[in-house]
């Protein structure tokens, strides 16, 4: 009988070793080639594959807050639908910093974040008497889609909204929307995680039989670009332009007050692939090894541009009024920060890693 | 001593007159290949290779650039509206960079939110400026997406059949032939029309491409054939609705429009239905389902003038693997089967010296910007100004090994049926029949030679 127990014990053993996580089995190294794989191999599994998998559990989150919403339709759960698709957005917001892939190839992006609310088709559909079912939306247009037709209903404008204005058509709009939301959430974490595009496999395995990569260099410059790209969104777009115009109507999830929270994500987002998350390796890895003052330039410039968003006390839409050298600085943190990745870590990227 | 004073001088002067090199007649070899569009090069092979400014912008141009990319993504939505207001009533998309992906091409389907993919229509005859005549309640271009409680002009059915195409040496491709069929007009379809499939081109190197002088243009030109290689190389002249005067044809996939300006005015006005100081009348003007309010033109001038701007400062991405020895084969041999003869390799732009940057470059575009019968398989069979039923613009071939990266998937030819770019060279036809039949001649370690030099650029 304890003769039979042996090789049970021995497959449980190989299982177990088996099932190790990406990061646990990260080996030290100096070599650097190594490490750019493992760079690599560490920001696909911590942070894209974990983020959009998050993004993916969070928009089921929101679906069933917002059909708890739809069964009771009392403050508390307004609260608690608005806490959700909060929650959603800080995980989506991070996610920006990585904006390659699947979620650019197949438009992903603008399914779901589109700006700025069409809100005169918006109200001829909620006045209507048309079928809004999931299918329904998904033949609507970008601006009636996704995040911000969500947060307009639950929301209202200047975060007003209580349930008892929530009118029935409202609450089945706001249902679908959530299931679409959902759907394109799903898609995407499958397009990274599962054949037939599984783009986890591509950026891992690049330069090594990636269709995608036929050089690591390529992923990592995709990656700098990346984090140059929510830099600019961020300073010269998203904080700027209603900033020149001193106009509030421009503001990005105003119906929140969420814009400021959406933008410091947007670069925490950047400081995640910087860094590497959950023990993993990160870009910072690298650079260390070859040029640890550009690391630390690095590093407290997106301390200082993360820290800066706190000074913006008000809500963004006010702000760029009353706010408006707190705002200044923030984009000149921002400004400074994109000319170091542009100008020595994208150069880094070009000199150091050629394979 | 005099003749010693003869000798120097002689010898001063040769070797003066030797040195006296034109910059016309500097070897290839003293270029850099890499730089596409001279020093309009941008070295970028990511998938936002297309989206690079040129360098040496000064600090006010750099900054209307940047205006103008952000203008480029903006989504438009339904009037009256706070922002971007104007979309509709009927249209293709929603803002440039839905059909424009990554300032290159996009998916060749129709009327959804990621498609890039359009249909002109019009009927038999020409309109008072010689270019086509708009079809009656459709104008000139199918808008298949409306706002809401308006109905789309069409639906677009697209399928594709198989086309096996076999080489000499047995080894099959299968090409993917489309059908379209228009469907769900909103008002009956005019008798006769034609229409015609227009994927979104890429957008960056147009200022380059402006500035080549009309002459170097029309010097490629070779209507009657008069050399005999089977090439004509036709100019399309056309109308511009701005300056309401006839002029070259440069853009466009049938080279019918004549600047970046009404290029850009034109995909805003025909695309999204917003008006602009170009065309400051509505797409739907006219029709039963105009919009009917007096907030034209919906674009302010200054985002006109910065996505102008932006276009023309986009930059050419640098090539790659220059030295590899089989993209050099390839390169020699996309020479000697008169690939060429249309995809002209080396042309100089014009001085322009508000714009350094373009002026003067000496740029690889691999198109004359000239008109071409490639044959029935292309034919669209609806002539666009001078241009035939099976006349189209030769495609300028910078960036074409990129497309996998902006695209995610790549799509070639003016609606993007070939997946590949084999399947582009294969759909080649009429002028290009001969260059075809030497490329499928190609033993297939050469073949693939050519493609890896087309991946290079």
């Amino acid at each position: 009988m304890k003769k039979v127990l042996v090789p049970y014990l021995l497959l449980a053993f190989i299982v177990c070793a088996a099932c190790n996580k990406a990061p646990e089995s990260t080996p030290e190294t100096e070599d650097f080639a190594a490490l750019e794989k493992i760079v690599l191999t560490d920001f696909t599994n911590n942070i894209a594959l974990s983020g959009y998998l998050n993004l993916s559990i969070n928009a089921t989150k929101l679906n069933i807050a917002l059909t708890n919403l739809n069964t009771t339709t009392n403050d508390a759960n307004l609260a608690i639908a608005q806490q959700a698709w909060k929650d959603m957005r800080t995980v989506w917001e991070q996610s920006e910093s990585y904006l390659f892939g699947p979620v650019e190839d197949n438009d992903y992006d603008p399914n779901m974040d589109t700006w700025p609310t069409d809100y005169v088709q918006l109200d001829s559909v909620l006045h209507s008497a048309n079928s809004l079912t999931v299918t329904d939306i998904q033949g609507f247009t970008l601006s009636l889609r996704g995040f911000h037709p969500i947060e307009y209903i639950i929301f209202g404008e200047n975060s007003s909204r209580t349930a008892a204005e929530l009118t029935a058509r409202q609450k089945t709009y706001m249902i679908s929307l959530a299931t679409d939301l959902t759907n394109t959430c799903n898609d995407l974490y499958l397009s990274w995680a599962s054949a037939p595009v599984n783009f986890a496999q591509q950026v891992i395995s690049a330069g090594s039989g990636s269709t995608k990569y036929a050089k690591k260099q390529e992923v990592f410059l995709a990656l700098v670009d990346g984090l140059i790209g929510i830099c600019e969104e961020v300073g010269e777009g998203k904080m700027k332009e209603p900033y020149d115009a001193q106009d509030p109507q421009i503001v990005e999830s105003p119906y929140s007050g969420n814009s400021t929270t959406d933008f410091k994500n947007n670069i925490t987002g950047l400081r995640n692939v910087y860094l590497g998350l959950n023990g993993g390796k990160g870009l910072k890895d690298l650079v260390a090894v070859k040029n640890k003052s550009l690391d630390n330039t690095i590093q407290s410039e997106i301390t200082a541009a993360i820290n800066s968003f706190d000074n913006i006390s008000q809500p963004y839409g006010s702000a760029i009024i009353s706010q408006r050298v707190q705002i200044q600085q923030t984009i000149d943190a921002l400004g400074v920060l994109k000319e170091t990745l542009e100008d020595e870590l994208k150069p880094f990227v070009i000199q150091y890693i050629q394979d | 001593m005099k003749k010693f004073g003869v000798l120097v001088t002689l010898l001063t002067g040769i070797g003066g007159f030797t040195m006296c090199n034109k910059a016309g007649v500097f070897p290839d070899s003293g270029y850099d290949e890499r730089l596409s569009g001279g020093i309009a090069t941008a070295f970028d092979e990511t998938s936002k290779s297309f989206s690079h400014e040129i360098p040496g912008l000064n600090d006010r141009d750099a900054r209307i650039h940047e205006l103008g990319d952000a203008a480029f993504e903006q989504t438009f939505v339904t009037a009256p509206a706070p922002v971007n207001s104007g979309l509709g009533p009927v249209f293709n998309n929603v803002s440039c960079i839905s059909c424009h992906h990554n300032d290159g091409k996009g998916t060749p389907t129709a009327g959804f939110t990621t498609s890039s993919l359009l249909f002109r229509i019009s009927i038999a005859g020409a309109d008072a400026h010689g270019g086509p005549l708009s079809a009656p309640g459709f104008g000139g271009q199918l808008q298949d997406v409306s706002i809401f409680g308006k109905q789309a002009e069409v639906k677009m059915n697209i399928t594709y059949s198989d086309l096996p195409v076999t080489y000499p040496d047995g080894s099959v491709v299968v090409l993917r032939k489309p059908a379209y069929n228009v469907l769900n007009p909103y008002q009956s379809l005019p008798a006769g029309f034609m229409i015609s499939p227009r994927l979104a081109p890429p957008v960056f190197g147009l200022g380059l491409l402006e500035n080549i002088p009309e002459s170097t243009i029309l010097s490629f030109a070779d209507e009657n054939d008069k050399d005999g290689d089977g090439i004509s190389g036709k100019p399309n002249y056309v109308y511009d609705a701005f300056t309401k005067q006839t002029a070259l044809g440069r853009f466009g996939l049938k080279a019918n429009t004549p600047n970046i300006l009404t290029q850009a005015a034109g995909a805003y006005n025909q695309d999204m239905g917003i008006t602009s100081y170009v065309f400051p009348q509505e797409s739907s003007y006219g029709q039963s389902q105009a919009d009917g309010l007096g907030d034209d033109p919906e674009l302010a001038d200054s985002v006109l003038n910065s996505v102008h701007f932006y276009i023309k400062t986009l930059a050419v991405p640098a090539r790659r693997n220059v030295t590899d020895v089989d993209v050099k084969r390839g390169q020699y041999l996309f020479t000697q089967i008169n690939c060429s003869g249309c995809h002209k390799t080396t042309v100089q732009t014009g001085v322009d010296v508000n714009l350094p940057s373009v002026s003067n470059q000496r740029i690889q575009p691999f198109t004359d910007l000239l008109l071409h019968d490639m044959g029935d398989g292309l034919a669209d069979n609806r002539p666009d100004f001078l241009a035939s039923g099976s006349e189209w613009r030769t495609a300028p071939l910078w960036g074409i090994g990129l497309f996998e990266k902006t695209n995610g998937i790549p799509f070639y030819l003016h609606d993007g049926r070939a997946r590949t770019i084999e399947e582009a060279i294969l759909w080649h036809d009429g002028e290009a029949k001969k260059s075809k039949e030497a490329f499928m001649q190609l033993p297939k370690d050469d073949r693939d030679k050519v493609i890896r030099f087309l991946k290079s650029l």
